[in-house]
């Protein structure tokens, strides 16, 4: 597998977009924390609002402990940038036809899609990581000392970050044509699905939630507000959100490899 | 594909001719492993294929395929890397398709003629005893085609397999020892060259009196078959054995004088025309 892995290093340390998107990613997933660390502190130190803030929310969420879930569910909504680079990254092989020539060159198709999986993975791990060291940046700002309660939160983040990569994976091999793939996993992953989601919620007993993505973004809530949150919609019963999201990862996979190792190329 | 069964013996150069559409391409691509067959095999080495036979293939499959954001260098580093060579053949193989020069520039920049160059320097890594080439001389220009047509040659001669998909007939012609006829995903001849693609020599003889000169040509031996045609009586004779002299001889014997006598290879084209009518008509 490293040796697959070199290889897929060597089509990506020279492509300037990849580069450009991973950046992005980057000070983006910081930058929006810190948007909302800003907002944060300005109600938190504003006079007036300082007893009802401490009030109503509690800690600050960019404190120890919730710091964790805070920074997870925050930079859970930058999930479709890994997403977009994964499709780019695979849907150029199909526009390339690469994807037809590492065969013929003489890798199975087996070893094609699973570096493909691998890297799905690397990326999520590495989202992970970039959260953890944000999370940890803002932690200590405030002086609440510091503490791994929550941090499970942070493992949601990357079940969440995986089914984001797997989709756009599922999509990029189905689809192949690159704007094509971005136009709908965009929609499905940023508009449809929660409307969709909404939708079901209100008419379908809240099932809703059990969207591929949704059931992901599920597993960490806004650790703010929880209150108010449950009174529009109930807990998820976490037991059987867990075994979904963890069907829809298995299904993916299954899906992805059976779609490549048998269609034409 | 339709029950194409063909076997190519090793160290020849084997050409699959067809028209566009006719099939070359799915065949390649089934036994590459890029298109699946609904039904059938095929063995690579007389053993089941699989992928490590490939990386003792040297295939070229309808176009270049790279990275079009890759120099030229760095593509072939990942096909090395693919077929589990080393970089040190890439400068040799580079100079053997002349693109040494440009090898750091990116592929999107080259010409269509340095793509298809880019993608037989793919091929040579390795130095692979079988080559595929699908359509080799596709966009190039005529001295990139001789070219190409020189190292096709050339590989043949160090004793290399090699399968050549072309719907060029001088092409499979010029370079071929075997020849595969596909249309419509069928196979309709394949064999040696010399026998697919036997050619005909056409004597055509004219004269004031047509109806006469062909009775009396009927009378001189040798050919294969006649016809008028228009104002003139073709004689159709097997390759080289063809004689004027005779024909002209033997009219003039028989009080016929000629006004037209000329000599004519049959195309190419017209005996595939022929091959690929008759199998029609079946």
């Amino acid at each position: 597998m490293l040796k697959l892995l070199r290889i897929e290093w060597m089509k990506l340390k020279h492509y300037r977009t990849f580069w450009i998107l991973s950046a992005l990613y980057l000070i983006s997933i910081v930058g929006l924390n810190f948007i909302v660390f800003y907002v944060q502190q300005r109600i938190f130190e504003e006079k007036q609002s300082k007893g009802l803030a401490e009030l109503v929310i509690g800690n600050r969420p960019y404190s120890f402990p919730t710091v964790w879930q805070m920074t997870s569910y925050v930079s859970g909504f930058l999930l479709f940038l890994p997403g977009l680079l994964m499709i780019i990254f695979i849907t150029n092989e199909y526009s390339f036809k690469t994807h037809r020539q590492n065969i013929i060159d003489g890798w199975s198709r087996k070893e094609f899609i699973s570096v493909k999986l691998v890297l799905a993975l690397i990326i999520a791990f590495a989202s992970t990581l970039i959260v953890i060291i944000t999370a940890m940046i803002f932690g200590f700002q405030l002086e609440n000392s510091f503490s791994l309660d929550k941090f499970e939160h942070v493992g949601y983040f990357f079940i969440q970050a995986l089914s984001y990569g797997l989709v756009s994976v599922i999509i990029a091999v189905v689809v192949r044509r690159g704007g094509l793939a971005i136009g709908i996993y965009f929609m499905y992953a940023v508009v449809l699905e929660n409307v969709l989601s909404k939708v079901m919620n209100h008419w379908l007993n809240d099932t809703g939630r059990f969207l591929p993505l949704q059931s992901t973004d599920e597993l960490i809530p806004l650790p703010v507000f929880e209150r108010m949150q449950r009174q529009i919609i109930g807990a998820p019963n976490y037991p059987v959100l867990f075994v979904v999201v963890t069907l829809y990862l298995v299904a993916y996979l299954v899906f992805i490899q059976r779609k490549f190792l048998r269609s034409d190329l | 594909m339709n029950k194409v069964s063909l076997e190519v013996p090793e160290g020849c150069v084997f050409g699959i001719l067809g028209p566009n559409g006719s099939g070359k391409t799915t065949m390649l691509g089934i036994v590459t492993d890029v298109l699946k067959a609904t039904s059938g095999s095929f063995r690579w080495f007389d053993e089941e294929p699989q992928a490590a036979h490939r990386r003792k293939i040297g295939t070229l499959l309808e176009t270049p395929n790279f990275y079009h954001y890759l120099s030229g260098e760095r593509n072939l580093r990942i096909a090395a890397e693919i077929k589990g060579h080393g970089r040190d053949q890439i400068p040799d193989v580079l100079k053997r398709v002349n693109l040494w020069d440009r090898r750091h520039s990116k592929f999107s920049t080259y010409s269509l003629g340095m793509k298809q160059r880019l993608a037989l320097a793919s091929c040579l890594l390795g130095d692979p005893s079988v080559l595929v080439f699908d359509e080799p001389t596709n966009g190039l220009d005529p001295v990139g085609i001789a070219e190409t047509r020189d190292l096709i040659k050339r590989l043949a001669k160090e004793g290399k397999t090699i399968i050549l998909a072309s719907h060029l007939l001088d092409e499979v012609e010029k370079v071929c020892s075997h020849v595969a006829i596909l249309q419509k995903g069928k196979l309709i001849a394949a064999g040696h060259v010399d026998q697919v693609l036997a050619n005909e020599d056409i004597a055509e003889v004219g004269a004031e009196n047509l109806a006469k000169l062909e009775s009396v040509l009927r009378s001189t031996n040798g050919w294969s078959s006649i016809k008028t045609e228009g104002n003139v009586v073709q004689l159709f004779y097997p390759v080289g054995t063809a004689r004027l002299e005779s024909i002209n001889e033997h009219c003039f014997k028989n009080g016929v004088i000629l006004n037209h006598l000329q000599l004519k290879k049959k195309s190419l084209e017209v005996k595939f025309f022929e091959l690929t009518q008759s199998a029609n008509t079946k």
